[in-house]
């Protein structure tokens, strides 16, 4: 068993005005009830109403995503790749939404129907913020963990590499290395295929060195614990501390940065699809699309539907990486 | 001409050019290369008004190179070919054939075809700083002679002067002269071939930058290393040159490449002694790195200002300009095609059967609404152009006749019949994921991706790529070595008006190299290459029409490449500018013509 595990629970109940000690005791009213963290964590988050309504769009863009084939059946729209000419003038001008003719979304330049292109581009972000955020969180959560752990040449040799990849433009950074294993075979021996799997690479690449550095400086802090120190004189190694003792303590942090990130890594990709190094067509990504419509301003729908589910979509991560941040660390407050 | 950045390329490839159809008529004119009756047109009856300044708005990197023997593309013809330089042979504004420029006449054609006769005219002065120097004849074959070498990067002068004798041995090294150009006196050049050329003789290839003169007393430092620096110290005989050139060099104020040229009044040059040229303007600022769609907005709405290397606007202010706008906007066949290229070297693309059920299940109105409708250009049936002589012999916009090119929609049916000859029982497709690569630029990228969904109607899987168009051409598409199994962004435009230029470099099997290959499709026929090599030495333009009309049609029959359309080039003006547009480049610009109203 953890010796440290409780901690999350002790500075939650700490700050949110208890003593040291009485965290686990609720005492409101006349009962008295023991909650554990998680119910501390939700108390406080199910009181932020707009948390709670851009979880509840982001479940609900996640089911969108994964259901997408079936809505856009249900919905009698075409797929998101099939390409109708019957739907553009003579000039090749794409039509705007219709509902008598289901395309609810109207239809871009190919006379590909937006609502399905809108929705089976939701799977294209979800895909990128979620394997692109766990990559980059396991990646800096490891990294920052040894660094602080280790210290001395470890810590020396992983924060000067950080420093190193923080100096870098990322977007130039990102845009050469997508142009360059976008080519062919790809990069590394054809192990980093063009389209998808770059990206999230790409993103991978770029973000693991801001958690790392977040991760590293709360394990500095948490080593000098006395639970550590405990768990040390118990004969415990290095890797059980470092992944049973420190790791469950750093959660929290770990999940509102994730939220955080969450958001601008799906931007990240959009911009990546805008400007070219991207997804590979015909797979449909907002910031493809959004790149598109930028070249045909007189369809307004065509960067209409896919700008606002990029906006809602970061946006809501956004909102709830707030909640969450609150909820786990009342004392700080939202700017 | 290949295309590369969407704007024609001379000779080999067409980099771009989309245009239109509005005139099927005009467009059909095949002309045994004599001088065209249909007109470049001006956007209004304003007569041209002498002064003032015109802004080109560029957005596709604007010239490729200073130096005259490297310009081989549509920008480079207009933006600085035609205004600051005077060639052997010119080209007028509405002409279909060349119109002596420094040479006083024709060719005189002697010694079975085999020797050419060329007088030039004296007393055409060079720009400062050698203001005082007058063209000689052996500034021409200095020009022609440095066409050869790798230094200067020429693209065409293997094929159109690789039969003057000596002409080999120079360029390997082998000579320090062209032993076949002649220089007997000051204005008098003399060209020997190998063989008769045809298009030596009728001096369509000798109306090309290679003849723009250079003098060797001057220019000799420039042209050595690896890479000659003439551009940036040229010398100019044309109605403008660089701004500040005059000190020798070309200074940074006035180009930066692919941002800025600005051009001024070339003081040396004579309008009484030129032909070809008016120069109403007295200044031309070309500035480049500019947004489509913002350019083209502010052509229309704005003043002084010219549509500048792209070959047409985005489809929404192109319905405007057809629409509402129609004294501003310019639009002729550019003479050059589009298509995609089926590698033969490839299975299953080395079957005929194959290739023609690919040919018979696209789409051409599908692929040419991704470039703007019926205003881009006409349905294609076959490889050369409207207007180049050869098409009414292959059969004209009808073509010659094969089914695959009678629906213009796509015939899925005739298709699935085709792979059933080919061996593939259900008419569909079973093999392996073919190799393509797109060009992901707009609008390219749109027809890459509607040639891709037709070609899986017939159960087709492709490895689908989207590059760069540069990257497009010199990684992939004219390598062999890439493996590339189709090439669905391709074009090709004219050099001249001779089909020769359209069908030799494609086609000819002899032409296929490691590197730079634009025989894409690989197509290596001996019946056909010989029948090439045979008609290069036509000199009867009734003779030439014939026989590579013919070949034409035959390469037609073979379905190597799909040819889709004939495209049109769309120029526009803003409202206080007479442009005037020069067919011979294929629709774009005559800057020495146009002007202020």
């Amino acid at each position: 068993m953890s010796v440290g595990s409780d901690l999350l629970a002790a500075d939650a109940a700490q700050a949110d005005g208890g003593l040291p000690g009485d965290g686990l005791i609720e005492t409101s009213g006349a009962d008295v009830a023991a909650q554990s963290p998680l119910q501390l964590f939700w108390r406080r988050f199910r009181t932020d109403r707009v948390a709670i309504v851009s979880l509840v769009f982001i479940v609900g863009l996640i089911l969108v995503a994964i259901l997408a084939p079936l809505i856009v059946r249900l919905a009698g729209a075409p797929g998101p790749n099939v390409q109708n000419t019957k739907l553009l003038d003579s000039f090749g001008d794409p039509t705007g939404p219709s509902f008598a003719h289901h395309e609810y979304f109207g239809v871009d330049p190919l006379g590909r129907d937006l609502f399905a292109r809108v929705l089976y581009g939701a799977r294209v972000s979800l895909i990128v913020a979620f394997i692109a955020t766990g990559l980059s969180l396991v990646i800096g959560v490891t990294a920052g963990m040894v660094a602080g752990f280790f210290r001395g040449w470890v810590d020396s040799l992983i924060s000067r590499s950080i420093d190193v990849l923080l100096a870098f433009p990322i977007l130039l950074l990102a845009l050469g290395l997508g142009a360059a294993c976008s080519l062919g075979g790809g990069c590394f021996g054809g192990l980093l295929k063009p389209g998808l799997v770059v990206v999230i690479f790409v993103i991978a690449f770029v973000n693991w060195t801001y958690i790392a550095r977040i991760i590293r400086g709360q394990v500095l802090s948490l080593r000098e614990k006395e639970f550590v120190e405990a768990s040390r004189s118990l004969g415990a190694s290095n890797s059980r501390i470092i992944f049973r003792e420190l790791l469950p303590n750093l959660v929290a942090p770990i999940i509102v940065y994730a939220t955080l990130i969450i958001p601008q890594n799906v931007l990240f990709e959009a911009a990546l699809s805008y400007l070219g190094v991207g997804v590979q067509p015909p797979t449909a990504s907002w910031g493809a699309m959004l790149a598109d419509a930028s070249t045909n301003l007189s369809a307004w729908w065509y960067m209409l539907f896919p700008g606002v589910a990029l906006l809602l979509t970061v946006l809501a991560f956004n909102l709830v990486g707030d909640g969450l941040q609150d909820a786990l660390h009342p004392r700080g407050g939202r700017s | 001409m290949e295309s590369t950045n969407e704007r024609t390329r001379m000779r080999r490839l067409v980099r771009l050019l989309p245009f239109v159809v509005a005139a099927l008529a005009g467009l059909v004119v095949a002309g045994c290369g004599s001088s065209s009756s249909s007109s470049s047109k001006t956007s209004s009856s304003s007569a041209p008004k002498m002064g003032g300044t015109v802004t080109i708005l560029d957005v596709a990197g604007s010239v490729d190179s200073l130096d005259p023997g490297y310009w081989y593309y549509q920008t480079d013809y207009t933006e600085l070919g035609q205004t600051t330089q005077r060639w052997l042979y010119g080209w007028k504004d509405n002409t279909t054939s060349p119109t002596p420029d420094i040479a006083t006449g024709l060719p005189v054609v002697s010694n079975g075809g085999k020797t050419l006769t060329i007088h030039i005219h004296s007393g055409i002065h060079y720009s400062p700083p050698i203001a005082s120097q007058t063209v000689v004849s052996a500034d021409i074959k200095y020009a022609m002679e440095r066409c050869m070498t790798p230094r200067v990067g020429n693209g065409y002068w293997g094929a159109y002067y690789n039969n003057i004798v000596g002409a080999q041995a120079y360029a390997a090294g082998k000579a320090k002269s062209v032993a076949g150009l002649v220089t007997p006196n000051a204005t008098t050049l003399i060209i020997n071939t190998t063989v008769p050329v045809g298009v030596l003789a009728d001096a369509n290839a000798l109306g090309l930058p290679c003849t723009i003169p250079v003098p060797q007393s001057y220019a000799a430092k420039f042209d050595t290393g690896a890479q000659s620096t003439y551009g940036m110290h040229q010398v100019f005989t044309g109605p403008y040159m660089i701004k500040g050139a005059g000190t020798g060099t070309v200074p940074t104020s006035s180009y930066q490449p692919g941002k800025l040229l600005l051009l001024v009044r070339n003081p040396s040059w004579q309008r009484s002694t030129d032909p070809i040229r008016h120069a109403y303007f007295d200044a031309i600022d070309i500035k480049g790195g500019n947004d489509i769609t913002v350019a083209s907005n502010q052509i229309i709405d704005g003043s002084d200002l010219m549509s500048g290397d792209f070959a047409a606007p985005p489809t929404s202010i192109l319905k405007q300009l057809v629409t509402q706008d129609q004294s501003q906007f310019h639009i002729q066949s550019s003479g050059g095609n589009r298509y995609i290229s089926l590698n033969t070297t490839i299975p299953p693309l080395n079957n005929i059967d194959v290739r023609k059920a690919l040919s018979a299940v696209i789409d051409k109105n599908a692929l040419r609404l991704t470039r703007g409708g019926p205003t881009i250009g006409v349905i294609a049936t076959h490889f050369n152009a409207p207007g180049i002589p050869g098409f009414d012999q292959a059969g004209g916009v009808a073509g010659p006749g094969y089914n695959y090119d009678t629906n213009p929609n796509g015939d899925l049916a005739l298709a699935e019949s085709y792979m059933k000859m080919a061996g593939y029982k259900t008419g569909k497709y079973t093999g392996p994921p073919l190799l393509m690569i797109g060009d992901n630029s707009v609008p390219a990228g749109n027809t890459a991706l509607a040639i891709e969904s037709e070609f899986e109607t017939l159960g087709f899987k492709f490895t689908f790529r989207e590059v760069p168009h540069a990257t497009m051409y010199s990684k992939f598409c004219e390598v062999p070595k890439a493996k590339v199994a189709i090439c669905p962004n391709l074009g090709w435009g004219k050099d001249f008006f001779d089909a020769q230029s359209m069908i030799d470099p494609v086609f000819n099997g002899g032409n296929i190299v490691p590197v730079g290959n634009v025989n894409m499709a690989q197509a290596n026929n001996p019946t056909f290459n010989a029948e090439m090599n045979k008609a290069v030495e036509l000199t009867n333009p009734t003779q030439r029409a014939a026989v590579w009309g013919k070949l034409d049609a035959q390469i037609e029959g073979q379905a190597y490449v799909i040819p889709w359309l004939w495209d049109n080039e769309v120029a526009f003006n803003s409202k206080d500018v007479n442009g005037v547009t020069w067919k011979f480049n294929g629709g774009d610009w005559d800057l020495t013509n146009s002007s202020l109203k």
